[in-house]
């Protein structure tokens, strides 16, 4: 069934919309990420213009977060002090990364600077993350005992002044850290129109040792605010959300998501983590070969004014 | 286009009715009429793309002594203006990264020539440029500061052109006007999905041996109803509010699913 966007101004195929919806709403609902880094290129791939494609993929995050972020409420999985001073740090990053995003785009770097991080990023989280799931599945196989909470190993973060204490997530850390994540997640997110969930997690998993039952919970709160924040932004600021298409590819998503909280809930941590390390060296590859190949067309046009742009 | 036959008539009628009136007219010899289908073209929900039908009379004066040769007839559909850049990929350290690029300014956001015979037989070149009938003989200025050189200015207006034509959006169709009698005609333009909104101009032309006998010109507007108009206005209108309903659609959408799907 062929259905007319109002704003990305092509007809597309339903099904298949909802399809791509409920795919990622899945994958998303599993691992706790927002699931954008998959959608917006499986969205360019299928021929909406990119600019519909990041923005309206917010709308859609901001509604499958929505879902999970009440799943993980009732399962009181959220650390809500944690989240918020998370998110003072998201919306200053992303002030400075719609200020970085206008000037980039000037300068007709955009594509590119999207296309090296997305490969920088996800090649270097999927690889420390394979790694590291890997080795703590070897260690359950072996019988060694796992500690997921190493008490007295602190890092250098902890030396950190400003400390805050967050009951829910047992840890009493330094502000500085959580906020400057927060604000390079923000950042990266409004540069790459993603929420940045599968940098958001391991970060908090490695760098602030917030336990991992707290951990997904807390970080879909943050995504879910910074999504809705960059919804009405890019709503504003250049009129690409399709609302028609964000409703196609929320009902899918969200629907999606339901099957893969629950399923997330059957597979132990590591499991989960080394099947998010190779989607995330996948589609950082996918990135990559495109960078290094050479390209079908060397061509490309752009509507830089007039009707339509 | 179930409903065709009967506005053929109606077209018809206008046709005849134009050269009735035309009749004393200025003292050239030759009189081109067209009509479109339709003047308006909806965009709604289900716009999967359409075509209009663009009929035509070529008018003869009974006085003037019919010339030996045939007449030759170019329907040409232009779209609003547009400024486009064209970007070519180059390796930089390893990485393929657009390098140079290529702005054209006010050129047609489609372009679809219909013509009884191929361009090139239709005139000479100075002909075809000046009025823009053909693909080659298009006007595509570019900016002032471009960096490409002269040499590779064709290599990037051909792939402009081409990529242009892979969306459908230019066409250059010859033979594809169809004589329904001696003197009237008719042709097809099929507007794809990927249409932009707003005016767009339809011309006809009548040619004899490579001389411009007459010339028509008609608007025809491409615009967003029903829905489609209300979501697209109060996107451009009332920017903050649509983004805040996008945020309340998804919170709602967020909830009910959650809802829905409780076990506990």
């Amino acid at each position: 069934m062929q259905l007319y966007l109002p704003i990305a101004e092509i007809p597309v195929n339903i099904f298949m919309i909802f399809g791509m919806g409920g795919a990622v709403g899945f994958l998303s609902g599993l691992f706790g990420i927002g699931g954008g880094f998959l959608l917006t290129p499986l969205l360019i791939f299928s021929g909406i213009p990119p600019a519909v494609a990041v923005a309206t993929v917010t709308t859609q995050v901001t509604a499958s977060s929505t879902s999970a972020v009440l799943t993980y409420w009732r399962r009181k999985a959220i650390d809500f002090k944690l989240g918020t001073m998370l998110l003072v740090g998201g919306v200053m990053g992303s002030i400075i990364g719609v200020f970085l995003f206008e000037v980039l785009q000037k300068l007709g770097q955009l594509d590119l600077v999207i296309s090296l991080s997305y490969v920088t990023f996800l090649g270097t989280i999927g690889s420390l993350m394979l790694v590291e799931s890997v080795r703590a599945m070897r260690r359950r196989r072996s019988g060694q005992v796992v500690r997921v909470k190493r008490p007295g190993q602190h890092n250098w973060i902890h030396g950190l002044p400003f400390k805050m204490r967050f009951r829910q997530s047992r840890l009493y850390v330094s502000v500085i850290p959580v906020i400057t994540l927060g604000a390079t997640i923000g950042f990266l997110g409004t540069i790459l129109g993603i929420g940045g969930g599968f940098m958001m997690v391991p970060a908090l998993i490695y760098l602030l040792r917030v336990p991992t039952n707290v951990v997904i919970g807390t970080s879909l709160l943050q995504i879910l605010f910074t999504m809705a924040t960059a919804t009405v932004l890019h709503a504003m600021q250049t009129q690409t959300v399709d609302i028609v298409l964000a409703l196609a590819l929320m009902i899918g998503g969200v629907i999606g998501a339901q099957f893969g909280a629950r399923m997330g809930q059957n597979l132990r941590g590591e499991q989960l983590r080394l099947l998010l390390a190779l989607l995330v060296l996948l589609v950082g590859l996918r990135f990559a070969v495109d960078l290094l190949l050479t390209p079908e067309d060397l061509y490309s046009i752009a509507i830089m004014g007039g009707a339509g742009a | 286009m179930r409903p065709l036959p009967h506005r053929l008539r109606t077209l018809a009628a206008t046709v005849v009715t134009s050269l009735a009136l035309l009749g004393g007219g200025p003292s050239r010899a030759e009189e081109l009429v067209t009509a479109l289908s339709a003047d308006v073209v909806s965009i709604q929900s289900n716009f999967t793309g359409t075509e209009i039908v663009v009929f035509g009379q070529i008018g003869v004066d009974v006085k003037t002594v019919p010339r030996p040769g045939r007449y030759d007839l170019i329907v040409k559909v232009e779209g609003p203006a547009q400024q486009i850049t064209t970007r070519r990929k180059g390796r930089f350290l390893g990485v393929w990264v657009n390098r140079d690029y290529e702005t054209f300014v006010e050129v047609p956001s489609f372009y679809s020539l219909a013509s009884t015979a191929r361009v090139g037989e239709l005139g000479d070149r100075e002909l075809l440029d000046a009025h823009g009938l053909g693909l080659n003989h298009l006007n595509l200025a570019i900016s002032g500061h471009s960096d490409v050189p002269l040499s590779e200015r064709d290599d990037f207006r051909q792939a402009f052109l081409r990529l242009r034509a892979d969306q459908g959006l230019y066409s250059e169709r010859p033979e594809s006007i169809e004589f329904l009698t001696n003197t009237m005609f008719r042709t097809t333009i099929p507007l794809p999905a990927n249409i932009p909104i707003g005016k767009y101009s339809v011309q006809g032309y009548l040619i004899q041996d490579g001389v411009m006998l007459a010339r028509t010109e008609q608007e025809l507007a491409v615009a967003k109803s029903g829905f489609e108009q209300v979501t697209f206005n109060l996107a451009q209108n009332h920017p903050a509010v649509y983004g805040l309903l996008a945020v309340i659609l998804a919170g709602i959408t967020g909830w009910l699913a959650g809802l829905i799907f409780r076990k506990d």
